[in-house]
Formats: structure tokens, C-alpha cells, sequence
């Protein structure tokens, strides 16, 4: 049986891949002895949900996982960064090491802490730092030490106008990557081999107003108009490389959490809900400050408050309810009313010259067969998100066009990439079918998926 | 860390080292508290990260523009 390499470009969009195509010979290569088809990535469209779904076949609602930090309970403080003890579903490494087979993995969000696995780990980028015990085996941090000296899980801050420092560090953390990657397969034994590679996520936000002619801050003197084209390039020769350290026959599948798109703005979902009356405070704070510095500040007065929000790629929406909350308003009878009252309103906040912006609103319930864990109420995407949510309030406004922790050019959009070789006959995949094309590959049933 | 033994029915060890390779691990004792670790944490006893950990992570995931 063949090996399989299942190498994760984090945020990899399939049309700028397409336009790039040219300048990368070797995913090319892959494309011309393969196939390339768009991802479906899951609701919300962000990269722990998305990862881990894909490495489950489970979707979010079934996972209970609706981003990088989930209510553990109803109080209003109760949101935890979400590790590897959040995802109950088998994994497709553990349903390989079921049948005896072995897995590396490198670098996959969600795998932190690590999980006992038949093989060897490498937590992704949420392990808090190379001190911690970020490996299994736990020997395995010498092995890499060995190879790559400092191992870097992410670029430190890449929300910074210093732009040349910034392509500095991802370049350098990618090589890092993948020189590792190249040691792990050549020094372990393997059936699955999967990594994530960050740095793609990391040069959109950072960098596609410089690419991007669309963009509202697209600079044509920019000097760094090639600085994503570029670091495709280099994230090309790298995989050349590692493929030639695989043996020939490896079937390959190169795949994205999601896609990307400009970022046209954001959207004060704290500051519009106090405009509209749905979020009050004791004392409107006199500069940004965060919702969640102010709930434990007690500046929120939830008797006079029936719903509020977190920022992020995506809006989240609370509402607070009797019964549930601690302090909630809104009786159980007037739940749905006053939900589809804030998705109305919602949907319906204009730019600031008045116009559209195609605002998305969901229910859990409308993304999900099954829904647990405890999702937000609302999921907003503003602008199909073109536009981000901005949670702070301090501002007295509700549109921005800078981000209140710095600068940001991108943000996510629905579909990844999936390319394959040996080619898959499909134009467009779910990024829920990935488990089972693995499995599939290993000769394990439809029941195993 | 501190370290303390505790008393493992002999079968299982014999298991383990019988499969330590399989199971990845350079030790019985590893694979027991990784296994171990796991288990307490999926229940809820003990917290994935410190809250020194924690706050460092969600600053991170702040600057990174997950949260807001």
C-alpha cells in the first residue's frame, strides 16, 4: 500500500493558487498528473473548527466547536481557548493507528496538548510555546531541537506596518517547517503524513493589500506587490523537496481550511448593539476596551442588556437569557423573536456611506443536523465576510477600516483547495469527505469514516 | 515535576512494553501519563494550559486577529 502526504496550506485560496499556478512548478506538476478542486471548508470558515473537521469528517455543531475560544458554561466569562481535549471524534491518524498504521503529524491545529497517536506528533501553533510539552513522544522535542535548533510554531505578530520583517520571519519559520518535515519522514516510519503549514495564513492577513489591486489600501508603489507570489514560490520549492525525500509513489492531497479574500472593513458589533439598545453599560468607557475586560470589570448592566457579541473573523452573538444566563432578560417565549429581530437588524447595517454590505446572519440550528456544546446564538458573517467583527467598544462608531490590534488585509472566505495525486474526478469536494478519501486510500470502509 | 510511583497490575505493563514500539512511546511510564493526562483533561480535571498559558495563548490569538 502507498504512502499518503497530506500537506495543509493554511488559508490556501483556490483562485489565487489558479493565478499563481505558473510560477509553481511543482504543485503545477501535481495539478497536471492530478486534480484541483475547490474545498467546501465548514461554518464558521475559521481554522480550528476547520482543521479538526477535516481531520474528523465531523462537522462543528457535531464537534461542538465553533472557534478558537467556546463557552464552557452560560456565565458570561466562561469562554476557553479550545485545545485537543475539546474533540471527542476519532481523528483519521487514530482510526489508521487502529489498523496498525502510522501517522506523522506536524503542525495541525488542535493537536495541542498531544494526544497518545501510533506514530509521532508535533502540536500546531496553539502549544504555548516550545517549554511546554509540545510533542509526542516527548523525546521527539530533542529530535527537533537537533535538526532545526528553535522551532517556531507561528510568527510572532504579524499585525505590524513593518512588512519586510514580517516576510523575514515567515520564510524563515516555513523553512524551518518543512526542513523538519523532510527529517520526519525520512527518520520515522509512516502510512499517513500530514502537516500544516501557518505561514500561508499568516502572508494573507499581513500582505494582501499589496497583492490584491482590489483592495482599498492596494498601493501600486508598494514594494511588496510580489511578497505573497513569492512566498508561494518558496512554499513550492520547499514541497519539491519534500516530495523528493518521499518515496515516488506517495499519493498526495494539498489542502485549505479555507480560502481568502480582501478585507473591505469592520463592523462594531458591541458598539452597534448599545446604539440599538440591546447591550448597556454602567459607564461607556473612555477608550477601546475590550467586551470581555468590561464584563469582568462589571461595566455591563445585564439587567438592561439582551444581547452581546465577540469580535473576530466572524461575529458571535450572545443573547441573555432567563434562565440561562445568569442574568438574562429575554424569556424563553420571546427567544426566537427577539433572535430573528437582532438577524434582521443585523443583516440589514449598511457601510457607512449607506449602502449593502451582504451581511449573513445564522442560527446554529440552520449550519448543524446536530448542535452541541454551547454555540452562539447568532453567527454573523458581516459583508459575506469582507468585513470583520470588531468586539471593542470606546470607539462611538460602528465602521472601521482598520482593525482596533493592528493592521489586517485579509480575512477568511468559504472555500479551500484541494489537489490531488492521483487525481480525484471531482470539481468541488466538502472538506468533510477528506477523512474518508484518506481511509478510502488505505482500503478501510465506508463504516471506518 | 515531581514524580511519585504508583502500582500498575503487571499484565498491563507487560502490554505495554510489549507494544511500546506500536504505541510510540519511550517509556511505560510515558505512554501511561500521556495517556493518563489525556483522560483527565477530556473530563475536565485538570486544564490544558496554566492560566499563565492560557492568557499568553488568547494574547497571542488577539494579535493574531482570532479574537476581539
Amino acid at each position: 500500500m502507498t504512502k499518503l502526504a497530506l500537506i495543509g496550506l493554511d488559508c490556501a485560496d483556490p483562485d489565487l493558487l489558479r493565478e499563481l499556478l505558473p510560477q509553481l512548478p511543482t504543485i503545477s506538476a501535481l495539478v497536471s498528473e492530478g486534480s484541483f478542486a475547490r474545498l467546501r471548508s465548514v461554518d464558521p470558515p475559521i481554522t480550528i473548527p476547520a482543521w479538526m473537521s477535516m481531520m474528523t469528517g465531523t462537522d462543528p455543531g457535531a464537534l461542538g466547536v465553533y472557534g478558537f475560544r467556546n463557552r464552557a458554561d452560560y456565565s458570561y466569562t466562561g469562554l476557553r481557548v479550545t485545545t485537543s481535549a475539546a474533540f471527542r471524534a476519532e481523528t483519521v491518524w487514530d482510526t489508521l493507528g487502529r489498523h496498525g498504521l502510522r501517522s506523522i503529524l506536524l503542525g495541525i491545529p488542535g493537536t495541542y496538548p498531544p494526544k497518545p497517536v501510533r506514530g509521532v506528533l508535533v502540536s500546531g501553533f496553539l502549544a504555548p510555546g516550545t517549554d511546554a510539552a509540545y510533542t509526542y513522544p516527548t523525546a521527539l522535542k530533542d529530535e527537533i531541537a537537533a535538526v532545526v535548533g528553535e522551532y517556531v510554531l507561528d510568527v510572532r505578530g504579524f499585525r505590524t506596518d513593518n512588512k519586510a520583517w514580517l516576510i523575514d520571519e515567515l520564510r524563515e519559520m516555513t523553512k524551518k517547517r518543512f526542513k523538519l518535515a523532510r527529517h520526519l519522514v525520512t527518520a520515522h516510519d509512516w502510512d499517513l503524513f500530514a502537516m500544516v503549514e501557518i505561514g500561508t495564513d499568516r502572508i494573507h492577513h499581513g500582505l494582501w493589500s499589496h497583492y490584491d489591486k482590489a483592495h482599498r489600501k492596494y498601493d501600486p508603489d508598494s514594494p511588496f506587490h510580489d511578497a505573497i507570489p513569492d512566498y508561494y514560490r518558496l512554499i513550492d520549492a520547499e514541497l519539491a523537496q519534500l516530495l523528493d525525500a518521499m518515496p515516488a509513489d506517495t499519493r498526495v492531497m494539498i489542502v485549505s481550511d479555507h480560502g481568502a479574500q480582501r478585507m473591505d472593513g469592520g463592523i462594531g458589533i458591541n458598539e452597534w448593539l448599545i446604539q440599538e439598545g440591546y447591550l448597556t453599560l454602567r459607564e461607556y468607557p473612555d477608550k477601546p476596551t475590550r467586551i470581555g475586560d468590561l464584563i469582568a470589570a462589571k461595566q455591563v448592566d445585564w439587567s438592561r442588556t439582551a444581547a452581546w457579541g465577540e469580535g473576530g473573523y466572524y461575529g458571535r452573538v450572545f443573547l441573555n437569557v432567563t434562565g440561562r444566563e445568569p442574568e438574562g432578560i429575554v424569556s424563553p417565549r420571546d427567544y426566537v423573536r427577539v433572535r430573528d429581530e437582532l438577524t434582521d437588524a443585523i443583516t440589514a447595517i449598511p457601510d457607512e456611506t449607506g449602502a449593502a454590505i451582504g451581511t449573513r446572519v445564522f442560527r446554529p440550528e440552520e449550519l448543524y443536523p446536530a448542535v452541541n456544546g454551547i454555540p452562539p446564538d447568532l453567527f454573523v458573517y458581516f459583508g459575506d465576510l469582507r468585513w470583520r467583527s470588531i468586539g471593542t467598544i470606546g470607539w462611538n462608531r460602528i465602521h472601521f477600516h482598520e482593525n482596533d490590534t493592528g493592521p489586517d488585509d485579509a480575512n477568511h472566505a468559504p472555500y479551500g483547495i484541494l489537489i490531488s495525486r492521483p487525481g480525484d474526478s471531482h470539481d468541488e469536494r466538502s472538506i468533510l469527505d477528506v477523512k474518508g478519501m484518506i481511509l478510502e486510500h488505505f482500503g478501510l470502509g465506508p463504516k471506518e469514516k | 515535576m515531581e514524580k511519585r510511583s504508583i502500582v500498575v497490575s503487571a499484565d498491563i505493563v507487560q502490554v505495554i512494553v510489549d507494544h511500546l514500539s506500536e504505541l510510540s512511546a519511550g517509556s511505560v511510564s510515558e505512554y501511561v501519563e500521556t495517556v493518563l493526562r489525556t483522560a483527565l483533561m477530556e473530563a475536565g480535571y485538570i486544564p490544558p494550559y496554566s492560566p499563565e498559558e492560557e492568557q499568553q495563548v488568547e494574547n497571542r490569538l488577539r494579535d493574531l486577529g482570532y479574537l476581539e
